[in-house]
């Protein structure tokens, strides 16, 4: 185990509660209960439905109904449509299609993943949301694994439960009471993992918690990647009394450091209320204000529940991916993968593309794994690439050329940046507009006699100026090579 | 049903459903609400409403105890508040109820769906409705809308006629949607010279969700009773798919037009009466031509013969089941393809078959043969294809007519109701009684 500082020492004993919620959009084909794409790229909206939401009045009394009034009668909601994402039961025109079977069995891999009980049927459920972001004016959830755990420094973290529902439609804007919001994120399945009761540990083992549930989501190879496909939530408490719930975490990397701010806040106040924060982007935390309804739900009338067969259940059980502490092993006996990159590959949302890509292009693992973990991010960080503009067929394409030598390694970072910036190319034309693909030895000769013609260097100051004309797109040994060779020749 | 073993666990601990359970499975322990069984779901499972709100099912097992930790209590709904004072500036509208969606609850706990009517109950579910009118109303009926017979027609006519012979300002109808447009045709026929408008309405979305779009329609269907003067049957709907605006629909020429969407009524070659804006508060009419307020002498007429079958042309009818129908109605819609055509085998078609002959057997037989349009838009016209012609030759009904097939269907129960005569039954179904045939088509009408 790494030595710690005495700083976070002293921190640790400052001890806390915390639980942990998970949300991880699915990479499925459709949404969860309908036929629409779950691309989210559409940019254009074919259309906008106006719409107002209204209070239900309540049976049970838990929801403030003058709240409720308080708070739609000042808001209309407008609902941007698209094409091939969005339809009629996004649009809650039409009941929703039975629960995509595709989703349903990649929750239930990672409940399996998670050692979850499974539940011998699936109850679709209603859970009353206000805020418009779903048309309906509820969302549809689902338990499909109840009390599992994973393993984490020789303890069990508690898993208490994991849902299968429905994403909600992405705002846009809230201006003079009408909020907009695109409709195409509604309906993306989603799972939520809810951890239990998280004591005794630091706020750096919880965010390395969070990374292995991510980690064992991702390896079913079916779960989104990006900007928003892994949202969590935070529910810290320091007392025994007055919990409260940090929202929206998208950077898991900073989610230590939101536990750690928290916990000092709370420490500084004389009595902490129960409250929902948001999260910005350095990590610290706004107050939110509470929406009634969350805890209103009833079951989703629309839908039978889904008996879940026994044999249903044992062929996922039988075909679950490898588990990560395997895969971990594996990529390092056989890939040659260090261990700290064989950590960062698991973690990464490149994971799926990454295998795919080493199990079918004959390119060193390694080559990939860093194109994939320092090059996105020097790009990204330097340069300002948008490199979730890349999509699957772009990094195929670059290892197979690679792999075949058209391109070299070298070349990489300037033809992702290309392929990011205008992402409609193919990487073909990428590296055929960018002049990058690798020069034959003929072509190479031609460059090396010129500037030894022109510049009757020395060998070694040639080297430099061959390099300097052809980087990315030869290789150095081989001019090295070449000018030592026809050097002799001028001298 | 529960399998024996796990019935006769759930009686021995005598739990029921609402109590509130703890199962202990040998690995875990679950707490939650006892939820009743569902058809389609499995035996050997029980279902919890856990504190969370989620119903999660538990597969019986023989190591599990199950224990009542408290009993349920009787479901009761939250009373709604009382009506306010009536406003004596404020016009009067009554809502009779005869089911559907609109007159139904959720009840949140165990997810099923109750019929709850009352003003009261809509007046929670929209305030705003307080503001328009004084509100009153009873619950006529609890009915699936296919439910509707030509029975319960004459039971709501009669209790509309009460209303408006009381000096309501209006009267409001809430009915299931699917045959909402049978019903409101029905009514227009047997309603003669309305003193009042009588606006029927239901939803599309069920008043459980914040969306539903109840909000919107009944506080159209208010205004337009209450302040319009279109003294007629008519239906309120939503106009579009978002919150805008209703349409208030002339009821013989409205249909249900999609299974599912809010703006599913439309008006079939003609254009609605208005178009009613609910945050305005205002109606923008569309016709002007609709029966006004105190025009004509008010009564009922509900005379109807129900012994009439509606029956859809296809390739491939076979003349012997039109043939068997003579001892069984009395009268024949027949939904026809085009302008007014069935399969004739006008050239001799070795291969072909014709049902002319057998539409005339029952003409001849006495059984009035009427025909409207497959294609709900245009009007017939058997005057251009030879056998159209024919057709109008042996005495079908309905050259020139521009109806709705629902609307013919109706319409010739009310007829038969009042002749037999082959004769007065043609004069009869050619005059235009309930704004059902109109004399000319505005082009805007189409797919509006
Ligand atoms: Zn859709």
């Amino acid at each position: 185990m790494r030595a710690r500082s005495t700083g976070q020492r002293e921190e640790r004993q400052q001890a806390f509660k915390c639980g942990l919620e998970i949300h991880i959009q699915l990479d499925t084909r459709r949404k969860l209960f309908c036929g629409c794409a779950t691309t989210m790229a559409e940019k254009e909206p074919t259309g906008v439905v106006v719409r107002k939401q209204h209070p239900v009045a309540s049976e049970l009394g838990e929801i403030d109904v003058a709240a409720q009034y308080e708070f739609l009668r000042d808001r209309v909601f407008h609902y941007q449509v698209f094409r091939n994402e969005t339809c009629l039961v996004d649009l809650d025109e039409e009941p929703p299609h039975p629960v995509n079977p595709e989703a349903l069995q990649i929750a239930l891999q990672i409940a399996m993943l998670l050692n979850c009980d499974i539940p011998p049927e699936v109850h679709v459920m209603r859970k009353t949301v206000i805020d418009g972001s779903n048309t309906a004016g509820f969302q549809r959830t689902m338990v499909v694994g109840t009390s599992g755990f994973l393993s984490f420094k020789d303890r069990e973290v508690p898993i208490s439960y994991l849902t299968l529902e429905e994403d909600a439609a992405g705002i846009i804007r809230e201006e003079d009471g009408i909020v907009t919001y695109r409709l195409n994120r509604l309906g993306v399945p989603l799972v939520e993992i809810g951890t239990g009761l998280l004591e005794g540990y630091s706020p750096e083992d919880v965010q390395e918690i969070a990374y292995t549930i991510g980690i064992i989501s991702k390896s079913t190879g079916r779960v989104k990647r990006g900007i928003g496909t892994i949202r969590q939530d935070v529910n810290i408490s320091v007392r025994p009394e007055g919990r409260v719930e940090l929202k929206g975490v998208q950077d898991l990397g900073v989610l230590s450091k939101v536990i750690r701010t928290e916990v000092q806040r709370q420490l500084g106040l004389d009595t902490v209320k129960h409250e929902t924060r948001a999260i910005r982007p350095d990590g610290t935390s706004e107050f939110l204000r509470p929406l009634p309804g969350s805890a209103r739900m009833y079951p989703e009338t629309d839908l039978p529940p889904i008996v879940l067969g026994k044999d249903f259940l044992a062929k996922i059980r039988r075909e679950l991916p490898e588990s990560w502490t395997k895969k971990l092993e594996r990529f390092a006996r056989e890939l040659k993968l260090s261990d700290q990159l064989a950590r960062q590959i698991l973690r990464s949302d490149y994971l799926s593309l990454f295998e795919k890509i080493v199990n079918s292009v004959d390119v060193e693992p390694s080559v990939v794994a860093s194109a994939f973990l320092s090059t996105l991010k020097d790009l990204e960080k330097r340069s300002g690439v948008k490199v979730e503009n890349l999509t699957d067929q772009h990094f195929e394409d670059l290892f197979k050329l690679l792999a075949e030598k058209t391109i070299l390694k070298e070349a990489l970072p300037e033809i992702l940046k290309d392929a990011a910036e205008r992402p409609d190319q193919r990487i073909y034309d990428v590296v055929k507009s960018l002049n990058l693909g690798l020069l034959t030895e003929s072509e190479l000769r031609e460059i090396v006699s010129r500037v030894l013609k022109k510049e009757h260097a020395s060998a070694e100051k040639a080297v430099g100026l061959v390099m300097s004309q052809v980087r990315g797109r030869a290789d150095p040994q081989m001019v090295i090579a070449l000018v030592k060779e026809m050097s002799k020749s001028y001298r | 049903m529960y399998s024996e073993r796990l019935k006769s666990e759930l009686s021995k601990s005598r739990a029921e459903v609402g109590d509130l359970l703890r199962i202990t499975k040998p690995r875990v322990i679950y707490e939650g609400v006892l939820m009743p069984k569902t058809i389609l779901s499995s035996s050997s499972a029980l279902t919890l409403k856990l504190a969370s709100g989620y119903n999660v099912s538990i597969e019986y097992e023989e190591a599990m105890r199950i224990e009542v930790l408290s009993k349920g209590k009787p479901v009761e709904f939250v009373p709604a508040e009382s009506l306010p004072e009536k406003d004596p500036t404020k016009p009067s509208v009554v809502i009779l109820g005869s089911g559907g969606t609109i007159g139904s609850r959720v009840e949140y706990l165990l997810g099923s769906v109750y019929p709850a009517f009352s003003p009261q109950d809509l007046v929670l579910a929209v305030p705003e409705l307080k503001q328009l009118a004084n509100i009153e109303g009873r619950k006529i009926f609890d009915l699936f809308s296919n439910d509707v017979t030509v029975e319960h027609w004459k039971i709501l006519c009669q209790e509309v006629q009460k209303e408006v012979r009381n000096g309501v300002d209006g009267v409001i109808l809430t009915h299931g949607t699917d045959t909402m447009c049978y019903t409101a045709a029905a009514l227009s026929f047997m309603l003669r010279n309305l003193p009042a408008p009588v606006v029927m309405v239901g939803s599309q979305r069920s008043s459980d969700r914040g969306s539903s779009d109840n909000y919107v329609n009944l506080m159209c269907s208010v205004l337009t009773a209450c302040n319009s003067d279109i003294a007629e049957v008519t239906v309120c709907m939503h106009g579009t798919e978002g919150d805008e605006f209703c349409y208030v629909h002339q009821a013989t020429k409205c249909r249900k037009m999609h299974a599912s969407r809010r703006d599913a009524f439309r008006s079939i070659n003609t254009l609605p009466f208005a178009k009613v804006w609910y945050r305005e508060r205002s109606i923008e009419y569309l016709r002007d031509d609709y029966h006004k307020r105190g025009q004509g002498e008010f009564y009922l007429d509900t005379k109807m013969n129900p012994n009439v079958l509606m029956l859809y042309e296809h390739p491939n009818l076979r003349p012997e089941i039109i043939n068997r129908l003579a001892n069984e109605i009395d009268g024949l819609v027949m939904v026809a393809t085009g302008l007014g055509h069935v399969h004739t085998n006008h050239f001799n078609d070795p291969l072909g078959v014709s049902i002319q002959e057998a539409l005339e057997n029952l003409i001849k037989s006495g059984i009035p043969v009427v025909f409207a349009p497959q294609t709900l838009y245009g009007r017939l016209n058997l005057n251009v294809y030879a056998s159209g012609r024919k057709l109008r030759a042996i005495g079908v009904i309905g050259d020139g007519a521009d109806w709705l097939p629902e609307t013919a269907y109706i319409k010739l129960m009310w007829v038969l109701g009042h002749t037999k005569e082959m004769d007065e039954i043609t004069k009869m179904m050619m005059t235009n009684l309930a704004g059902e045939i109109s004399d000319r088509t505005i082009n805007e009408t189409y797919l509006a």
